[in-house]
């Protein structure tokens, strides 16, 4: 079914994916200076992959639902090696003394995590533009 | 909803006309226009159901997405709005009935 209420659907699942989005910058930014993250290494910084799911067809052809939104397929965490410093007094220090810190470049984060937010903002926007054109059709007939 | 046309059997043959009972076709219209309405109300009260069930997770720090809870809300509100619509279409025709001159 095709109603409004699976528009909403939709809005629903871009507000989710940009929600997790979010966790994962968040999540970069709150270790962006973590020398031991999983199995010891320094952190590595995470992204969300999203991917559409595609319009359903029944088996005439014809179009059973325009598009279901978007998924969060993956996260997938970047591999670029992160800077390393020069700080020999430093516990995660290697024999050289030069201390890997994560790749997690906090200006990228800002500027996704801006990013982020205007998306959330803009499928809101979405979901109350529809939500006026229900509102609307419902006075459809009043004087 | 099929609505029958009125025929001059419904006006001249007495107790054929709306109201005679539940035998003819008025009174299957009005069963039809009856489930139909029924439905609709079953539809707003599992809307509502599911609002309301959202909001209490939500406060009770369960872990749910806020955006899902509002969604939740705004489709009960606009359901409510259409059953509201449907309630003041039926008591302005109860109106526009008893305002008949006889």
């Amino acid at each position: 079914m095709s109603g409004i209420f699976s528009v909403f659907k939709i809005t629903a699942s871009a507000l989710t994916a940009q929600r997790l989005r979010m966790d994962l910058i968040a999540s970069n930014v709150a270790n962006a200076e973590t020398t031991r993250g999983a199995n010891g290494a320094p952190y590595q910084r995470q992204l969300a992959v999203f991917a559409a799911d595609p319009p359903r067809f029944n088996l005439l052809g014809r179009v059973e639902e325009p598009g279901r939104g978007v998924r969060v397929q993956q996260i997938v965490t970047d591999e670029t090696p992160g800077q390393r410093v020069y700080d020999p007094d430093h516990p995660d220090a290697d024999e050289n003394g030069y201390v890997t810190y994560p790749n997690v470049n906090l200006a990228t984060e800002m500027t996704d995590m801006l990013s982020a937010t205007r998306a959330y903002e803009a499928n809101v926007t979405v979901f109350n533009a529809l939500k006026s054109m229900a509102l609307r059709a419902l006075d459809i007939g009043k004087a | 909803m099929p609505i029958d046309p009125i025929t001059s059997r419904h006006l001249l043959i007495p107790g054929g006309g709306p109201g005679a009972g539940t035998t003819g076709s008025p009174g299957a219209a009005l069963d039809s226009f009856g489930t139909l309405l029924s439905s609709a109300l079953e539809n707003l009260n599992r809307l509502d159901n599911t609002a309301n069930q959202a909001v209490a997770r939500l406060a009770a720090g369960e872990d749910v997405d806020l955006h899902q809870v509002m969604i939740a809300v705004q489709e009960a509100d606009i359901a409510f709005q259409l059953a509201l619509q449907v309630r003041n279409k039926l008591v302005d025709a109860y109106h526009e009935v008893m305002r008949m001159q006889v």
